[in-house]
């Protein structure tokens, strides 16, 4: 295992996921590669946490997975954000802000 | 939220589907991920393995996408039921024996929770029945029983904390039909106009009293219940308006009440109380009932300041009858379950006992169960399941076990309510007949599931709390087994100990019983035909006929074959209660109310003492000669003479009746058991039928043979005689006695049927643990018999471990048995509490019982070979 990587903080992989699909719809490797991607190597998803987190937010309503084809012609399950999740977006953006700023003054009074 | 139970659903019901999906998904999800590894150089091959390596093992990735779904633990929890189904089925006699225990358990408690819940729970089927309040009359401040209606139409006018204030009479009187069809008797009551609104209920069709129809004579009307109405006029529009002759008195019906409608007694007829009499216009003649409804605004307590206000201003008017009187307000409710109240708290107690005893003994066969299972739960706890997993999953067994002893307990519930209904003189409360019910049925699954947590817990515990390594390697019965032994011993004592005080309350019951069968009537009910006879007022006008139609009716009786004598009373023993007048000696001044002393009032034809079997003690009988004309005479009871006269002679001493007549003592006799069974024989006094007058009297024949032989002849005898006389509800003197033990009866056989319940169980947990102690001692007793132990020896070691848990259990069953009694002190007749017969006797029963259940296993332990046991060991 390379250092440097972390496991995504709990809580807030369901962020990850809502943001990264914001842009287009994704598969799960897709989904993986792209917050790895973005975080440069800091966050892996490992498939035992991506999918179950997948597969609960498609329960709740918040994306919604199809068949698709991919960039390889390989067939695979595309998620894309509905307007539940997309308001569930709104909320967890919410929820970070006020976290980063509790924990940034916690840090800063000590 | 509809997403959510979309989702719900589909994870229970739609698994399949979801499970292909995900299988898919990660297989496309694997194909992309070696799709960039040959990519990025390397061999499909060495791709794909590293794929695997990476993904850490594909099933448990689908694992947790499944443990993730929404609605995933009711899932889990359904299979944990099928799972529970099939460890269950495979236990058939064991679970067959559960469901049976627990069964029995959870169905009385519910049979007895529905009749619990509707006569002492569920409101009165009257409008906003909490307002409604019974009156009583208190004498120098202890409760003395009805009321005098005088004193009622006063307390209506003062006191203002009732919307309604309204009287009844104590009695149904049976009234003659006649006009339009054949003659017939009907029960019916007189009230006052305002009874029906304070109840709330209004009738059916046409209309209630009216407060001006109260004066007398303003307008003779009559109300009747739905069912008179169907059965004589065709239905209560036909009866609306039509004419009633009742007992002589031409009546309008103006209204119909609804069927169903009861208050206090069957009735079909309710009579207006007239305001102005004709009779019982004294005020110390106490023969309603006070029923009022209370102002939304009122409490019950501020009503009983102002009835305390009306009883003094009315005690200083008329001292002379209100001296020291007063009224008790109670709620309606209270005083009608009053008598039903004692009997049913102490079933229901008794059914909760029951359910006790089935409970520990399920948790006993559930233990043993679980030491079967130790090394299952060992093997699961090593592949990885929790302890909580492993409880819960235990505990779903035994709650599975019990909701279906529930739906079990229901069918028993259903045959003992049906019982209970018929035997239980609920219907005597003017209540609806309990039903089951949702609250009922809530009742059982609410003790189904308790139960099952209940004796599911302690087993799941223990079964559990093995080590698992240690507990596979030696694959026996280590240290659980002995724990659990320890517990399944200290659960056969509790059983022990309910049984017992079960049986001490049956063995009290049943000791009042045989007193109560054994008791001194006072009088002889065998060969005694009992019935009504009443003759109409119009045909005999004046007491010479009536009494000269009742004297030669007596005659024609006694000439019929197989008739011994015959006699006629106002109301014979037991067949008729109270009617109670005060006496006392002419020639003292009346004493003040508080201390008036009141007899059971009779009158009879000469030679009833004789018929009735009552002994003349002194002086003589009611003779020919004590006519209409003639002085007054009577007769008294032993009591009577005792508390007017002392150890005075009372013959030739004038006696005062009921502040109205004066007569003379010319006789004494026994005192007899007037009224019930219960209770000392009554005081009373008898004057002569033909000084009274009367057209309705009850008859009693003294036979040869089988009294109810003779009612068709007895019928046939009046018809010829005359066809408009009535005779009705013949009955043998034996079954009205009879009859007064019923309900008592009733709660014996239930209490004694609960008890034997209870003993029967405990034997069986004595006979399971020590069956099972045998199995696994198996080795030693082989060693012991291999060593020169004697069979005899075996057989008393193990006879005594058992008789060691029955002696505990015993002692404390009886130390409890004193407290958890006093509960039915009510209930028991001439038997002490500490009664020894039943103390004695519970304990003799349920060791001889325990004996017998530890002989079984113990003679099993000898009858072996020291060699076999040594091998199966």
């Amino acid at each position: 295992m390379a250092t440097g990587r972390t496991d995504v903080l709990r809580g807030t992989l369901d962020l990850l996921i809502l943001k990264t699909l914001t842009l287009q719809p994704l598969h799960g490797l897709g989904v993986a590669r792209r917050i790895s991607q973005i975080t440069d190597g800091t966050f892996d998803v490992k498939p035992g946490s991506l999918f179950p987190a997948l597969h609960r937010m498609e329960q709740k309503g918040w994306i919604e997975g199809s068949w698709g084809e991919s960039e390889n012609g390989r067939r695979a399950k595309y998620y894309r954000l509905t307007a539940a999740g997309r308001r569930q977006l709104g909320e967890e953006k919410a929820n970070w802000a006020q976290v980063v700023l509790a924990i940034g003054k916690v840090l800063e009074a000590t | 939220m509809h997403t959510w139970i979309k989702s719900v659903l589909r994870t229970l019901f739609g698994k399949a589907r979801l499970d292909r999906e995900l299988d898919e998904e990660l297989d496309s999800y694997m194909a992309m991920l070696a799709d960039e590894k040959v990519r990025a150089g390397l061999s499909p091959a060495e791709a794909t393995r590293q794929v695997r390596i990476e993904l850490g093992g594909a099933e448990q990735v689908k694992e947790k996408v499944r443990e993730r779904r929404l609605g995933a633990g009711l899932d889990a929890l359904f299979q944990d039921i099928r799972f529970a189904l099939r460890t269950l089925a495979r236990d058939a006699g064991l679970t067959l024996a559960i469901l049976v225990i627990l069964g029995v358990g959870i169905g009385a408690n519910t049979a007895l929770f529905t009749t619990v819940d509707t006569v002492l729970i569920r409101p009165l089927p009257y409008s906003e029945p909490d307002r409604l309040v019974i009156g009583l009359k208190t004498m120098g401040g202890a409760v003395s029983g009805p009321v005098s209606r005088v004193d009622y139409f006063d307390y209506r006018r003062d006191v203002e904390a009732f919307d309604q204030l309204a009287l009844l009479t104590t009695f149904t009187e049976q009234f003659t039909v006649t006009g339009g069809g054949d003659p017939e008797l009907v029960q019916g009551y007189w009230v006052t106009w305002n009874l029906f609104p304070t109840l709330g209920v209004a009738p059916e069709v046409g209309r209630g009293f009216l407060p001006e129809e109260e004066a007398r004579g303003e307008a003779p009307v009559v109300i009747v219940s739905h069912g008179f109405a169907q059965r004589r006029f065709g239905g209560a529009e036909d009866a609306m308006g039509a004419t009633l002759v009742l007992s002589g008195d031409a009546l309008t019906v103006v209204g119909v009440m609804p069927p169903g409608f009861r208050f206090m007694y069957d009735a079909d007829v309710w009579r207006l109380i007239d305001r102005d009499g004709p009779y019982d216009t004294q005020r110390d003649s106490h023969s309603h009932w006070i029923v009022g409804r209370l102002k939304p605004s009122a409490t019950l307590v501020r009503a009983q300041t102002e009835v305390d206000a009306v009883a003094t201003h009315l005690a200083a008017e008329y001292p002379s009858a209100d001296e020291g009187k007063g009224l008790m307000l109670s709620r309606l409710q209270d005083y009608l379950v009053r008598n039903v109240q004692a009997s049913l708290l102490l079933l229901m107690g008794t059914a909760a006992f029951v359910l006790l005893v089935a409970c520990s003994n399920v948790a006993g066969l559930l233990l043993a169960r679980g030491e079967r299972r130790v090394s299952e739960m060992a093997m699961r706890t090593a592949l990885g399941a929790s302890r909580r997993r492993l409880i819960r999953q235990l505990l779903t067994e035994s709650v599975t076990l019990t909701v279906g002893a529930g739906l079990l307990g229901v069918a028993v519930a259903y045959l003992v309510h049906h019982l209970l209904t018929k035997l239980l003189p609920v219907w005597d409360l003017g209540i609806h007949p309990p039903a089951l019910n949702g609250p009922a049925l809530a009742f059982t699954v609410l003790v189904s599931v308790g139960t099952g947590l209940l004796v599911g817990v302690l087993p799941a515990l223990r079964t559990t709390s093995a080590e698992p390594v240690g507990q596979l390697r030696s694959d026996g019965h280590g240290t659980v087994g002995v724990r659990s032994g320890r517990l399944r011993g200290g659960l056969v004592v509790l059983q022990v100990a309910l049984s017992v005080i079960l049986l001490v309350g049956s063995g009290l019951l049943a000791h009042s019983m045989a007193r109560l069968v054994d008791v001194d009537l006072g009088f002889d009910p065998a060969n005694l035909l009992t019935g009504q006879v009443q003759i109409q007022a119009t045909e005999y006008p004046s007491p010479e006929e009536r009494t000269a139609f009742f004297t030669s009716l007596l005659e024609e009786v006694e000439a019929l074959p197989s008739v011994e004598t015959a006699t006629l009373s106002n109301r014979l023993p037991i067949v008729s209660r109270w009617q109670d007048w005060s006496i006392r000696r002419s020639d003292q001044p009346p004493p003040p109310p508080q201390e008036s002393f009141s007899a059971m009032a009779r009158w009879v034809p000469p030679g009833y003492f004789k018929t009735m079997g009552i002994p003349v003690l002194e002086g003589r009988d009611i003779s020919k000669g004590d006519g209409a004309g003639s002085p007054y005479v009577v007769v008294v009871s032993r009591k009577v003479a005792e508390t007017l006269f002392g150890h005075a002679d009372p013959l030739g001493h004038m006696v005062n009746i009921g502040d109205w007549r004066d007569c003379r003592v010319v006789g004494v006799v026994g005192d007899a058991r007037i009224n019930t069974l219960r209770g000392s024989p009554d005081p009373a006094y008898y004057m002569s039928m033909a000084q009274m007058g009367s057209t309705r009297l009850q008859i009693a024949v003294r036979t040869a043979g089988d009294p109810l032989l003779l009612v068709r002849p007895l019928q046939d005898l009046l018809r010829h005689k005359d066809p408009n006389v009535l005779f009705a509800q013949p009955r043998a003197m034996s079954n009205v006695v009879e009859g007064e033990l019923t309900g008592f009866r009733t709660i014996l056989f239930s209490l004694g049927l609960f008890a034997a319940l209870a003993v029967f169980l405990a034997a069986t947990g004595i006979y399971g643990i020590l069956a099972y102690d045998v199995g696994q001692r198996r080795g030693e007793l082989g060693l012991r018999l291999a060593l020169g132990a004697s069979e005899v020896g075996l057989v008393a070691m193990v006879v005594r471990q058992g008789m060691a848990m029955v002696a505990l259990g015993l002692a404390l069953g009886l130390a409890a048995a004193y407290p958890a009694t006093l509960a039915m002190r009510h209930l028991v007749y001439e038997t002490a509490l500490l009664d020894p017969t039943a103390y004695v006797g519970a304990a003799v029963l349920l060791g001889a019982v325990a004996l017998l259940a530890s002989y079984g296993p113990a003679r099993r332990a000898s009858k072996r070979d020291a060699a076999e046991l040594l091998r199966t060991a």
